[in-house]
């Protein structure tokens, strides 16, 4: 089986040099070499939906820059689509698309129609196909007006749809993403989730995921790869992953009075604020609206957030279970 | 890689780059009133520098130095519409390289150095249109004798050569990211040198003789002092010369762009930051 992915050992050590204190490190340092990515091996089959999940840095994300080839291992292999990344980088780039939350590939001040326009010359795409793409693109993503209005002036959430639409219409093999609901609300998120997991099965499209956000990676994933201080921790389908360790809600409720006072099966209380009540919810054993409807019952509610545990938490537990 | 291949990738390679340059120019004409407050900008600094060369002139001190009287303004204008047309692509290449912007550019297949000089000088262009306008409306105005029609023309060729140059220097300013955390000390000497070296406010035929010709030879004389000699005191043996001047510096510079460039590339691949 040809794989779209291979790593193979790779790692990727970086150095620096450390002054001491006092006069005497004005003359001295010492190199220090801070190991990001340990050799960690794994394949990715063409159409597999993966997320690379870790605390920040865990080294997820220097892996994903060996991956896209804008970083030189320091040993180790990796193919990605039969490339190798760091010497066949502009060839690779005609296979993949790539979006960075944090940062737009659109030009703010002009209609996203141009950037796209930028796009399809800088890709070298035809015509045609370019705008028959575009079309389709658009009547999925509900872009309409939004082509012809200006970046800056668009929502988060519209310019990440135009972002995501600039990253596929090349028609790549391949799809990097990088904290791609980042700063959006829940009906953002779940459109963003909804056209990457559909567009990523209709097309054949393989997707390399990094988020903090549990809920991209249980809908759009397929497959789920913890990496904790350079290493693989864990390695497995997201449904395996899923009952294991993102079972769990974090509910708080701010209330006018008293603290809310429940007592049902699969809920522990955290430590709160004043007027705030935080309930961390098993909802393996009860339902968030189950809990929710105790909680209203009881009066005093003035306001609800539901939130999945840190993904610091979920590592954390992960790890745990691991060693 | 065959011949055909390589033909192909560069007919590719140069499509891309007039599509950015076609890109930067409707940008800065999306941003109107910064381009209109420009203008206007540009029209006092105008009716100040014009004032100054008529008071020259009226004591003939002009004379004195064998300078056309009414030449010295429109030399003036000449360079200061090069001047303010010049976008600043040194803070594209800082913001890109130290906050990180610079890896989605690097995983497109189109190189990321001439997109950006492409995209400047597009902005550029721009502004020398506007400017451009804004000249023969304050020139209508104003009265004056027009420059010889030659030297319009003559104007037309090194006045868009004369920003590429600059829009070069400034692209090592800013290449300087790589190692510095801030450019504008570099950008601020290249700028200085421009005044000086390049004859912003009088032409460098002033220096003494043998400063003059070290002058007359920087890129600094070729991004501004060329142009404006044009505008000046026509001949077609003098926009030869300027237009040889200013197409060596555009190679060397475009060189000394592309070595800075590949060396803070391998700096970025190597490090993964800056």
């Amino acid at each position: 089986m040809s794989f779209a992915v291979t790593a193979a050992q790779l790692s990727k050590s970086y150095r620096y040099s450390r002054r001491g204190r006092g006069w005497r490190a004005a003359f001295s340092s010492e190199q220090v070499t801070i190991e990001a990515v340990a050799g960690v091996d794994f394949q990715i089959a063409p159409g597999e939906r993966v997320a690379i999940i870790g605390p920040n840095g865990a080294g997820k994300s220097t892996t994903l820059k060996m991956l896209s080839g804008i970083l030189q291992p320091s040993s180790g292999a990796a193919t990605v689509l039969g490339l190798v990344p760091w010497r066949q980088r502009k060839a690779l780039a005609y296979r993949i698309g790539v979006v960075f939350g944090q940062r737009s590939q659109l030009w703010g001040e002009l209609p996203a129609r141009d950037s796209f326009d930028l796009l399809r010359h800088v890709y070298d795409q035809d015509a045609r196909v370019f705008a028959r793409r575009l079309g389709e693109m658009s009547e999925r993503f509900a872009l309409g007006e939004l082509l012809d209005q200006p970046v800056h002036r668009m929502s988060l959430g519209q310019r990440m749809r135009c972002e995501i639409t600039a990253s596929l219409l090349h028609g790549p093999e391949l799809l990097f993403l990088d904290e791609p609901t980042i700063g959006l609300d829940v009906t953002a998120k779940a459109a963003i989730r909804d056209f990457i997991r559909e567009h990523a099965r209709d097309h054949g499209l393989t997707v390399l995921l990094t988020s903090h956000d549990t809920r991209d990676i249980e809908l759009v994933c397929d497959r789920v790869i913890v990496v904790n201080q350079g290493r693989i921790v864990v390695d497995q389908p997201t449904d395996q992953l899923r009952r294991r360790f993102l079972g769990r809600k974090i509910i708080t409720f701010q209330s006018a009075g008293a603290a809310v006072s429940l007592d049902l099966p699969g809920v522990t209380r955290r430590a709160g604020a004043a007027h705030a009540t935080v309930l961390e919810v098993d909802t393996r054993v009860v339902r968030v609206e189950q809990v929710i409807a105790a909680a209203m019952a009881d009066g005093g509610i003035e306001d609800v957030t539901i939130e999945d545990p840190p993904m610091e938490e979920v590592i954390h537990d992960i790890y745990a279970a691991a060693r | 890689m065959t011949s055909t291949l390589r033909r192909a990738e560069a007919r590719s390679t140069l499509r891309a780059a007039a599509s950015a340059l076609r890109m930067g120019f409707d940008q800065t004409l999306a941003g109107w009133p910064v381009l209109a407050g420009r203008c206007l900008f540009f029209g006092l600094i105008m009716t100040v520098l014009s004032a100054l060369w008529d008071k020259v002139a009226a004591e003939q001190v002009a004379g004195a130095i064998a300078l056309p009287p009414g030449g010295v303004v429109l030399y003036v204008g000449a360079t200061e519409w090069i001047t303010l047309s010049l976008p600043a692509v040194y803070l594209r290449f800082e913001d890109d390289i130290r906050s990180g912007g610079l890896e989605i550019h690097l995983l497109r297949p189109k190189p990321y150095l001439l997109q950006t000089l492409a995209l400047g000088l597009g902005g550029g262009l721009a502004r020398l249109a506007a400017l451009g306008v804004t000249a023969i409306l304050l020139l209508a105005l104003s009265g004056r004798a027009w420059p010889p029609l030659e030297g319009l023309a003559f104007l037309l060729v090194l006045g868009p050569l004369g920003l590429l140059v600059g829009v070069m220097l400034y692209a090592l300013a800013g290449l300087a990211a790589f190692w510095a955390r801030r450019t504008l000390p570099f950008q601020l000497i290249i700028q200085k040198l421009m005044f000086l070296l390049g004859g912003l406010f009088a032409p460098v035929t002033l220096y003494p003789a043998a400063l003059a010709e070290v002058a007359r030879a920087s890129p600094f004389a070729a991004h501004l002092y060329w142009a404006g000699a044009q505008v000046m005191a026509p001949s077609l043996m003098g926009f030869l010369v300027g237009a040889g001047w200013q197409l060596a510096w555009i190679l060397l510079l475009g060189a000394a762009c592309l070595g800075l460039w590949r060396l803070g590339l391998a700096k970025l691949l190597r490090e993964g930051t800056i």
